[in-house]
């Protein structure tokens, strides 16, 4: 806590519309417009604050734009990580993913479509489970945050740990297919366990996917709820809306802004993401769960220190331009319909 | 008006966020701690089963030579990669590295991460090391061939130089069988032949379907390929019709029948995979075997030092090379020993003469044998008319089946029959899919694998 008194801003009249930030008392010294010296630019306060932003810069300038840098000059170059220099390929490794090489372009082609596929499941099911899940945890009189906290725990878990264990619940002698035995339903086991079918494990790391997706989604609609004006469901419920009536025609078009940004985050964590995939499948059995993050983790890490990094590097920019597009799309959806 | 106390906690602060933010930074460099002191080494591996015996090794050598080692594993294999691949980019290198032999260490050696070691081993130091790996590290003519490909991982090496010595050896396509379930099954000796292990297999798998198959971690997408599809696909058909597989000539490729009989071979095995085998890593297959899960696991020589690991010991496994076809072109094929790791200097230690020093202390023969004893592993030094009272009776079978001659043994370091950048793990996905997933058959698997070696053939 500072003992200094707050700062007045000034020059409004005059200053190019901008104002400016004196100390108090300070007023009566600053320069007038057209007056500003280097004093008053890098000088005394202006100077801290470059000062204090300094490291902020720094970090950033290291951390972000020199690896963005780096990870986009890559992208045009072969290296296996070791070797003393690039070699520039120039737009070769995005024609090689896209198209041109027999032996990336179907990869890409076919972990493009299981990522499709987890794009459509991951938000569509996230906001089913999680929309519900938020309306009847809003209406919960007692033990709300227990039940949101117990709601919420997917979340905090989450890891390589939980994954782990989520591969042990889903072994052919693992809780699930116990569970269904004890069950009587026995004809839905899978013996192969259900990481080892191909017809099951892509659901079933969608269904792990949405899993850990849901509580900060629910939590989302969460807040939502609780900034609709009760009024309005007042109003409904007078005017005849039941429960579901007003959930379906009055909560569920209010909270249109969060389902946007459900799913636009979920949208991206299912194409960009990987570590699911990585952890519990590694893309198998065979190729069948592998998707476009993990095609790239795997040509930067996993391929024998061959020169692939540029194309890992290559098709992370394509992803990044796809999450751009989906971005773009989902903020234009957005404007249209709030 | 200001109060100087203000004034003071801003710079304060100030001055924090700086030393924080370069603490941050000076954190993202660096070097070795051990180049500045002149009696201490460090030493990096990737294999926890070696932690422990090079640690014992090390402190015989610090009674020797006053010289400390200090030694840090990163497991498991592609966490040890990168870990290189941060530390060569930041300077922060050990002296000396343990490295996948006639792979790694000539990446390695091309980047100028691994010193040449080319004149540096005198016969005194090589002639310690079994023959038929004694050489193992230096790039050959067949390897300096092989980096002048396109996509070679080693490009830029030179023909002669040397970037490891080998520090242990062994080979890939060991059969390790349950011998109490064995015995339940009414099986005593380790079967001779592929007929008899798959009579053997059917024997355990009738047993108890449960857990009398056979574990392989097939989430490793090569391994079916290379530990069990290529030994066996060389005993049946013999070397240069086995080479043949994985050419241009379409009626000796995969698609063609030779393809097609291996692989009818290979997915004989399907029904008898253990359950989710598929969706196991190598170290999880071998637990589960560890654990009675299965009766048979597929691995390597050094399978038996991980297994020891988990709990079994090396009196409850019968271990044996994969058994080849009655009937094949090899039928007493061998499986060729090759140096599994070696240990490489690297170019930037600041004490190459010390780290020599400890590289040739791992080569002697009483460090060896106590490395084997300590690590369950084979070690590239010739232990001589004692190896067999070393080893013990399952590291000493399975020395017995790489006793073949060149023409009989399979060698599975040659690799200059594939076409140049050729990705195991593809070929393994192909495999996948006709075992033990059975979605293929034989002959679309094999026209699968054709279209592969056709497709890396074309880019060269």
């Amino acid at each position: 806590m500072t003992a200094a008194p707050r700062p007045t801003t000034v020059g409004e009249a005059g200053s190019v519309g901008k104002g400016r930030t004196l100390p108090a008392g300070a007023a009566d010294t600053a320069p007038g417009p057209g007056k500003r010296s280097w004093r008053g630019t890098f000088g005394g306060e202006a100077l801290s604050g470059y000062l204090f932003v300094a490291p902020a810069v720094v970090l950033f300038a290291v951390m972000g734009l020199y690896t963005v840098g780096y990870g986009f000059l890559l992208s045009f170059a072969s290296w296996n990580g070791f070797m003393p220099h690039w070699t520039w390929v120039g737009l070769d490794n995005y024609a090689d993913l896209l198209w041109r090489s027999p032996i990336y372009a179907p990869r890409v082609r076919s972990a493009g479509l299981n990522t499709l596929w987890v794009m459509i499941a991951v938000p569509v099911l996230t906001v089913m489970v999680s929309f519900p899940l938020a309306v009847l945890l809003n209406r919960a009189r007692r033990m709300q945050a227990v039940l949101r906290s117990v709601f919420f725990l997917p979340y905090v878990t989450s890891g390589i740990a939980v994954f782990f264990a989520w591969q042990y619940i889903l072994q052919p002698d693992g809780a699930v297919n116990l569970l269904l035995g004890q069950l009587g339903l026995g004809s839905l086991q899978q013996p192969q366990g259900w990481l080892g079918n191909p017809d099951t494990a892509l659901p079933t790391l969608i269904v792990v996917t949405v899993w850990s997706a849901v509580p900060v989604s629910m939590l989302l609609y969460l807040t939502g709820l609780q900034t609709i004006d009760r009024s309005l469901l007042e109003a409904a419920e007078l005017d005849g809306a039941g429960w579901w009536r007003t959930n379906a025609s009055v909560v569920w078009p209010l909270l249109r802004p969060i389902t946007a940004i459900v799913v636009l985050l979920n949208l991206r964590d299912s194409l960009q993401g990987f570590q699911t995939f990585l952890v519990m499948t590694n893309g198998g059995p065979g190729d069948h769960t592998n998707v476009l993050g993990l095609e790239a983790y795997s040509l930067a890490f996993l391929k024998q220190l061959r020169p692939t990094l540029g194309l890992a590097s290559a098709l992370g920019w394509l992803l990044f331009a796809a999450a751009l597009v989906l971005a773009l799309i989902n903020l234009r959806a957005l404007r249209s319909k709030t | 008006m200001r109060i100087p106390f203000a004034r003071n906690v801003r710079l304060v602060a100030l001055a924090a966020t700086t030393a924080l933010t370069l603490t941050t930074l000076s954190a993202c460099g660096g070097s070795s701690d051990s180049g500045g002191d002149s009696t201490s080494l460090e030493m990096w591996t990737f294999k926890q089963s070696h932690v422990g015996a090079l640690r014992a090794a090390a402190e015989e050598f610090k009674k020797e030579t006053g010289i400390t080692v200090k030694i840090e594993a990163y497991t498991p294999d592609d966490a040890y990669t990168t870990k290189l691949q941060s530390s060569a980019k930041t300077g922060n290198l050990p002296d000396v590295l343990e490295v996948h032999s006639d792979g790694e260490d000539f990446v390695l050696g091309a980047a100028g991460v691994a010193a040449d070691l080319q004149d540096e081993i005198p016969d005194s130091w090589s002639g310690r090391f079994q023959e038929a790996i004694k050489g193992s590290g230096t790039v050959t003519a067949q390897k300096f061939k092989e980096s002048q490909a396109k996509d070679s991982t080693f490009k830029g090496v030179e023909q002669d130089q040397r970037f490891s010595v080998p520090l242990t050896a062994g080979t890939f396509g060991i059969v390790y069988a349950n011998k109490r379930k064995l015995a339940d099954a009414g099986i005593t000796e380790a079967p001779a032949t592929w007929e008899e292990f798959l009579d053997a297999v059917e024997a355990t798998h009738h047993k108890d379907p449960k857990t009398g198959g056979i574990s392989l971690g097939l989430k490793v997408k090569s391994t079916g390929l290379t530990w069990v599809l290529q030994p066996l696909a060389f005993a049946q058909l013999g070397k240069q019709a086995y080479w043949d597989l994985f050419g241009k000539d379409k009626a000796t490729d995969f698609g063609s029948a030779n393809g097609t009989k291996v692989l009818s071979m290979y997915d004989e095995i399907t029904p008898y995979w253990m359950p989710g085998s598929q969706s196991l890593t190598i170290d999880e297959a071998d637990q589960a075997f560890a654990q009675g899960k299965s009766a048979f696991a597929v691995g390597g020589t050094f399978t038996l030092a991980f297994l020891q690991q988990n709990g079994m010991k090396a009196d409850d496994v019968l271990a044996f090379g994969l058994p080849a076809p009655k009937g094949g072109a090899v039928p007493d094929r061998a499986l060729g020993p090759l140096a599994l790791t070696g240990l490489s200097l690297t170019a930037t230690s600041e004490q190459p003469e010390n780290a020599k020093k400890w590289m040739e202390f791992l080569s002697g023969t009483d460090v060896a044998a106590n490395f084997a004893k300590a690590s369950a592993d084979l070690p590239a030094t010739e232990l001589g008319a004692d190896s067999a009272k070393v080893l013990g009776p399952a590291l000493t079978s399975m020395m017995e089946s790489f006793e073949g001659t060149e023409e009989t043994t399979y060698d599975p370091s040659l690799n200059d029959f594939r076409p140049p950048g050729y990705d195991q793990d593809v070929a393994g996905e192909i495999l996948t899919d006709l075992s033990p997933l059975g979605r293929e058959t034989p002959a679309q698997t094999g026209a699968k694998l054709r279209g592969l070696n056709s497709d890396y053939w074309a880019t060269q």
